[in-house]
């Protein structure tokens, strides 16, 4: 008997789901336009903060390393074990720089020895008029340098000072470019860091390292702790400028992401059900009939919350493929990069679009299973 | 007749009619909350951005080598007079420019070397919060405390009218072991001074290690009354584009079109240019960490927000019009009867439309209204300051409001015109 029931329901459902093909097709619109917003607004939500974050690391360094208490320099191996300590997947760049006195055709400035492919992550702000040096004899110089010396790029320029050991150098180098930033390095000459170490007559030394990781300010003192607690040698510090504004400027947006997340989901879960409602409306006959040949209310509800359930799941799938087009599409037109995609985020649409279109059917069918069969069907 | 049946139709099937609307007005006020923040987010986050500080350097003429100079090489002579200034009486002048308004705050600075005990240390002089009159006669505020938001203040902020109030970096007071209400003697070659620790601040920079006290103390002490050796300022800028590039290597090589373009367009080097015409002795260079970044970002920001609204628009648009398709399908015993009358197919669809349109219109007004609500919900949320009602967004939601309808009524008007009579009526 139990089981004749299961069959006829199973049967029921389908009949009424394909005779009403052009209807159940608008409400499958419906629901899946509703899973896409949903699915693609909060994988978004999830992501943008992150790609965000990684926008605002065009801002350059957010922590740097300087020698600690009475020391003047840094040593690279005590740096690289510092770095070491650093999870390695949050390092955009980490630059040494080492400074020091020399005149350029007897202007007085300073020279800073660097590696550039990590000064192009750290310092992605630097406008270059030629090219980064190559090799250990090119120098790049800043652009006040520049205008002051009348020095352009191509031409060569004697480098001269004193090293460590108070013995002269003098050298021709060649100016393969010039920096402008609006900030110090203006004032500044750039050499790769061999070629400073060869100036100087020792290697193996650096002033301050700069670093550009992917983290918040919290993070980040966390790691500058961190660091601060096993290296003796060694200060790091949090660029407050960079890691405040960026956490304060940061949350903002995020909280923007959220709020519009919020304000579109609630209107198109609306949406979905004010749709779902008058289809469902116009199905009074079909139960008023129902009822006269013997349904209980009982039966009715069931058979709504089965149709219910079947077309949010359907419309939630569509809508999972398209809300993952669509976000990837943003992610991709506005950052460049490809979302991450939370895969638990799929399931948890699929429930949330089934139980939306299943409440959305009961109200109007409940009301519907309130009238009598006679006066829905007099009319026939 | 027409107008009659009309409202015999939107009376009688009120309910419907009800929910038809209630959708609508949920969709335009998705789309007008949508579009307004769309149009507003691009200042919002730029006002937001202004707390990396100053985007503009202005230093004067041929000196701007010589601060970093003196920090690096000590043995280096700088000659009486070969220091330049910029007069501190000119600084009004660039709240006087064609983009005064974009200008956010700015603050002079004028830097000099005294010693404590026998040490070396800067004494920094600038406005803390200066609040002086235009000559247009506005009001105007600023100074170091509005530009550098992220100082970390320990004690009473600087005063620009109490001179002797200073307030001391953190590294430096550590070094010296200052506290805020603490005394201290500078000396200079010009002679001694006792200055009283207002605050202690920490900023993360080289700050840290810098006494910073009100700019007319400074003048008194070093005898450089009325000059500032530099000013930074913070101005809401445009991000650059090909035009900007090209006007920042020359701006005569700009055709005079395009020169007014630029001039007239708040880029980082077209407000350069106007301080450098109204303080000719200046050189004003962007800072190109904050300038570049803040494009960037600004850029990104309202790209996700302009697609954003454009998918959402989508997608209510599609929703709104898949439930009117839905509504007007069921009515075919109705149309049914009036073509079994005599009904021109015209005549239909022109009820019909005109019956969705009211019921579309007057949802979206209310979806409307909704929607600025919406608006400055989140404006308030977000960015604590109401969003600016753009007008645009009007005639834009009622395009969107005739597209929708029509959309939506097309595959259910053209079902209707195929029907048969007798088949909808045998009852």
């Amino acid at each position: 008997m139990r089981n004749s029931n299961r069959i006829f329901m199973v049967k029921m459902l389908l009949n009424s789901l394909l005779r009403r093909r052009s209807r159940i097709a608008v409400a499958l619109i419906g629901i899946a336009i509703g899973a896409t917003v949903l699915l693609g607004m909060i994988t978004l939500c999830y992501d943008v903060p992150r790609q965000l974050g990684q926008e605002f690391r065009s801002y350059g360094a957010n922590m740097i390393f300087m020698p600690a208490g009475r020391a003047t320099s840094l040593s690279l191996d005590d740096v690289n074990l510092a770095l070491a300590l650093l999870p390695a997947e949050k390092i955009l760049g980490a630059t040494v720089y080492r400074y020091a006195s020399a005149r350029i055709n007897l202007q007085p400035l300073t020279a800073a020895g660097t590696d550039f492919t990590q000064a192009a992550q750290t310092s992605p702000f630097w406008k270059i008029d030629g090219r980064l040096p190559s090799q250990d004899n090119e120098i790049l110089i800043g652009a006040d340098v520049a205008e002051l010396t009348q020095l352009a790029p191509g031409m060569s320029a004697l480098v001269s000072g004193r090293n460590k050991n108070r013995v002269g150098f003098n050298r021709p180098m060649l100016i393969s470019g010039i920096v402008s930033s609006g900030g110090a390095e203006d004032g500044f000459i750039f050499m790769n860091m061999p070629a400073m170490e060869s100036l100087q007559g020792n290697s193996g030394e650096a002033d301050m390292v700069e670093l550009s990781l992917t983290a918040n300010e919290e993070e980040l003192g966390n790691i500058a702790a961190a660091i601060n607690g096993s290296m003796i040698n060694i200060k790091a510090q949090l660029v407050k400028r960079i890691t405040r504004s960026e956490a304060s400027v940061l949350s903002k947006l995020e909280s923007l992401v959220y709020l519009v997340t919020a304000v579109v989901l609630l209107l198109t879960m609306i949406c979905v059900a004010t749709t779902m409602m008058t289809i469902v409306m116009e199905r009074r006959k079909e139960i008023g009939l129902k009822k006269a040949i013997g349904a209980d209310s009982k039966n009715v509800g069931r058979e709504f919350l089965a149709e219910g359930l079947i077309m949010g799941i359907t419309g939630g799938l569509i809508g999972s493929v398209c809300g993952l087009i669509f976000a990837q599409l943003i992610s991709d037109s506005v950052f460049a990069r490809s979302i991450n995609i939370e895969i638990y985020l799929i399931p948890l649409t699929l429930i949330i679009s089934g139980i939306v279109t299943v409440l959305a059917c009961l109200v109007p069918a409940r009301r519907a299973m309130d009238v009598e069969p006679s006066v829905v069907l007099r009319g026939e | 007749m027409f107008r009659k049946m009309v409202k015999g139709a939107l009376v009688r099937q009120k309910s419907k009619f009800i929910m038809i609307a209630f959708t609508v007005a949920l969709g335009i006020s998705l789309a007008t909350a949508m579009l307004n923040v769309m149009f507003d987010v691009g200042d919002k986050v730029n006002q937001e951005l202004k707390a990396y500080g100053a985007n503009m350097n202005i230093v004067p003429r041929g000196s701007s080598l010589l601060s970093d100079l003196y920090e690096v090489d000590e043995n280096y002579d700088i000659q009486a007079g070969a220091e330049k200034f910029l007069k501190e009486e000119d600084l009004p002048k660039i709240k006087m420019i064609f983009w005064a308004n974009n200008i956010v705050d700015f603050t002079p600075y004028l830097q000099i070397q005294v010693k404590i005990g026998q040490e070396k240390a800067d004494l920094v002089g600038t406005w803390f919060e200066k609040n002086f009159k235009l000559p247009t006669g506005d009001e105007f505020s600023t100074g170091i405390l509005p530009l550098k938001p992220w100082w970390d203040i320990d004690g009473q902020p600087g005063d620009d009218e109490i001179l002797n109030k200073v307030m001391v970096g953190k590294e430096l007071a550590e070094h010296f072991n200052l506290k805020p209400g603490d005394s201290f003697t500078v000396v200079t070659d010009r002679g001694e001074r006792s200055l009283t620790v207002g605050s202690v601040f920490q900023s993360g920079g080289r700050e840290d290690e810098q006494i910073y006290a009100p700019l007319q103390l400074v003048q008194n002490i070093s005898g450089k009354e009325g000059l500032v050796q530099r000013v930074e300022v913070s101005a809401l800028t445009t991000p650059e584009n090909e035009l900007a590039r090209r006007a920042a290597q020359d701006p005569n090589s700009l055709s005079s079109l395009e020169r007014d373009a630029w001039y007239c367009t708040a880029y980082i080097s077209a407000i350069a240019y106007q301080i450098e015409e109204v303080i000719p002795e200046a050189r004003v260079k962007a800072v190109w960490q904050v300038a570049d970044s803040e494009g960037s970002i600004l850029q990104k920001t309202q790209l996700l927000m302009l697609l954003l609204t454009f998918l959402i628009l989508l997608c209510s648009a599609l929703a709104i019009s898949n439930l009117i398709t839905a509504s007007v399908m069921e009515r075919s015993a109705e149309i049914g009867l009036m073509k079994a009358m005599g009904a021109g197919n015209i005549s239909i669809t022109l009820l019909i439309l005109y019956e969705i349109l009211i019921i579309a219109f007057s949802g979206g007004a209310i979806g409307y209204c909704a929607g600025i609500g919406f608006a400055q919900l989140i404006g308030h949320t977000v960015f604590a300051s109401a969003v600016a009602v753009k007008g645009i967004v009007i005639p834009l939601i009622i395009i969107l409001i005739m597209i929708i309808t029509f959309l939506g009524s097309l595959p259910a008007i053209r079902i209707l015109l195929s029907l048969r009579p007798s088949e909808v009526l045998h009852g």
